[in-house]
């Protein structure tokens, strides 16, 4: 792999204290598009018990590391993920208070990753593999939040659609720590176990996952939504349009990507910019505000 | 309910949603077919990130400021850099201490580091100074917390030995053709290390004998442009004063290196019991609990240093806390990086 001269490496992960105001952000923040919004929404309703599983089992990983640099890697990586579920937790609460009753789905996603994906009480090498295969999964997980990071700062039709500024910035600031640590979850399969079936099984499963819980999370918060009121039913289809004019990713966009990472070479560093991510971590109005 | 439950469907008509019913039938079987197998599980290769380096040249760079140059015992490439790259250098007697690299990254035969003697520092420094020509030391390889990204303006600040991560941005910045600034402050003229190398159109010396100490409002107003990536590196009240004068919503960007987290104000040494382990631990007045517990154990998770990420939570099982972060308000639980004991002894669940 060779970096260009400009792009920064060796980087040492630190979480940002970063601040959010919801108060002024409408229920429909790209405005006029409830499909849209919704889509990434989805996104909002995964990521609390999602990210908060991560950091488990990561640190559940840190006795078995055996390398200084990869141990201050995982550290860091769990403290951005702990401050991203945290954020996205407060966008949950937002939602509620703006008649969006969330909470029949967020209890599915926490019976996926408290009780399917939780501490199955293994001992000895059963509960070993068993945190390399959840590790297999996030690894493969954080394959799609790298990519959805790197799309995220580069979806101009965005900030044209007149998205929400404070939720722009926050999917901003999320993608923009999801790039710089993109490395990391692989980086750690790699170290711990590295078979290449158990990561394309990993792939598997995450795609299905993802593909069903995506779908219900959209059906759900359209029959959920207040103004709304089930009059556009959710789905996956909707993604023609919407990837189309690059208000979400796309079909294409993630599959191609998908495709990289079945390769037996791949690496994350290949996906996304460094770069361009510390650069809008730079100017980021709720990691500056932290900066304070 | 517990969250390990198959939760009820989402128009609340079924206690069990068919959908995760099906769902947990099918990962479980998976699972279950699988664990017909004992695992056997690939043995951890360790991974040694560290680098024997001799010294090759030592050169007195200013007044209490050595340079030493850092290369392979055979010649070899060393690992690559990138401007705003440290190194973890373990020093004869243990001590760790970190240092920029303010050489040339081009250069892959050797490293620069630049030390600034304090005689009344905790002794890392004078270690540094005894260093001669030929000694050998372990290095880490170079990491990077201070990142340096191409932008068509810069302003640089340096605060006396805080030049060392700027000089190799401010080779950089020329290369790329930008427009750029240093002010570089210090106490005495003779106190700058590599006035030398440093053109003098661009750079703005600023002596405190001469000029009084700085302002840092008024430093910043050296800046190019309005839009311009501001990089500053000095001692911690110039960082802090720069951070505090510089206006966060405008189009300037301000980047410094978050070295080691605030220290303990007004600590006094309490002990931790871990109780699992059946051990204790003394924590000194000026060190925090999780100080303390990554020395016993480098694998305690922890993140940020600063109590806003909660990673390093442990349960309190006794004692009295003292809490120091808005976000440490469980009474069953320690943000053990931030937080302390009021006196005494806290028992802690690990």
């Amino acid at each position: 792999m060779t970096i260009p001269p400009t792009e920064p490496g060796n980087i040492v992960l630190q979480a940002r204290d970063v601040r959010f105001d919801w108060s002024e952000v409408p229920l429909h923040w790209i405005p006029g598009d409830p499909v849209a919004t919704h889509l990434i929404n989805v996104l909002h309703l995964l990521l609390p018990a999602g990210e908060e599983w991560f950091v488990r089992v990561f640190k559940e990983a840190v006795p078995h590391i055996r390398d200084d640099r990869l141990r201050e890697d995982v550290l860091g990586f769990i403290g951005q993920e702990a401050v991203h579920a945290s954020s996205h937790d407060q966008v949950l609460d937002h939602f509620l208070a703006q008649g969006l009753d969330v909470r029949p789905f967020v209890r599915q996603v926490e019976f996926l990753f408290e009780g399917l994906l939780g501490d199955r009480n293994l001992t000895g090498t059963r509960g070993q593999a068993w945190l390399y295969e959840r590790i297999s999964l996030i690894a493969a997980i954080e394959h799609f939040t790298g990519v959805l990071g790197d799309w995220i700062l580069n979806a101009t039709a965005l900030d044209e659609a007149g998205a929400h500024p404070t939720m722009l910035d926050l999917l901003r600031w999320h993608g923009a720590e999801e790039v710089e640590h993109r490395h990391v979850a692989h980086d750690l399969f790699m170290h711990l176990d590295g078979s290449y079936p158990a990561r394309l099984r990993a792939m598997a499963e995450t795609i299905t996952a993802l593909t069903a819980l995506w779908r219900r999370g959209h059906r759900f918060l359209m029959a959920a939504d207040p103004i709304v009121q089930g009059r556009i039913k959710g789905g996956l289809h909707h993604v023609r349009r919407t990837g189309a004019a690059g208000l979400t990713p796309g079909g294409r966009m993630v599959a191609a990507s998908i495709g990289r990472y079945l390769r037996r070479s791949y690496s994350p560093l290949n996906e996304g910019s460094t770069s361009q991510a510390l650069a809008y971590l730079a100017s980021s109005p709720a990691a500056r505000a932290a900066l304070r | 309910m517990t969250p390990s439950q198959i939760p009820p469907d989402l128009r609340g008509r079924r206690a069990r949603d068919p959908f995760w019913v099906a769902a947990s039938a099918l990962f479980n079987g998976i699972q279950r077919v699988r664990s017909l197998r004992t695992p056997v599980l690939p043995p951890v290769t360790p991974v040694d990130r560290t680098l024997t380096t001799v010294v090759r040249e030592v050169r007195q760079e200013a007044e209490d400021v050595v340079g030493l140059r850092l290369a392979a015992p055979d010649g070899r490439a060393l690992p690559a850099w990138q401007p705003g790259c440290h190194l973890d250098v373990r020093l004869p007697s243990g001590r760790r201490r970190q240092y920029s690299l303010c050489g040339d990254p081009a250069d892959r035969r050797t490293y620069r580091i630049a030390v600034r003697r304090l005689p009344h520092g905790a002794g890392g420094s004078l270690e540094a100074h005894a260093l001669a020509e030929g000694d050998l030391l372990t290095v880490s390889e170079p990491r990077n917390a201070f990142p340096f990204l191409p932008r068509d303006r810069y302003l640089f600040l340096a605060g006396g030995i805080g030049i060392t991560p700027l000089l190799p941005m401010v080779q950089a910045a020329r290369r790329l053709g930008a427009d750029w600034r240093l002010v570089y402050t210090g106490r005495t003229r003779a106190s700058l290390p590599f006035l030398d190398e440093l053109p003098a159109d661009r750079v703005e010396i600023r002596t405190d004998d001469d000029h009084g100490v700085p302002d840092c409002a008024e430093l910043l107003t050296r800046a190019p442009a309005a839009d311009a990536a501001i990089y500053c590196c000095g001692p911690a009240p110039m960082i802090d004063g720069v951070r505090a004068a510089f206006a966060p919503h405008g189009p300037a960007t301000l980047h410094f290196e978050r070295f080691a987290p605030a220290p303990v104000v007004d600590g006094r040494p309490f002990e931790i019991e871990l109780r699992r382990r059946g051990v204790t631990l003394r924590v000194p007045a000026d060190r925090t609990a999780l100080d303390v517990l990554t020395e016993y154990d480098p694998a305690v998770a922890h993140s940020c240093r600063q109590g806003f990420c909660g990673t390093c939570r442990v349960g309190l099982l006794a004692g009295d806390a003292d809490r120091r972060h808005p976000g440490d308000t469980d009474p069953d639980s320690l943000l053990v990086c931030v937080s302390r004991a009021s006196g005494g002894r806290l028992v802690l669940d690990m």
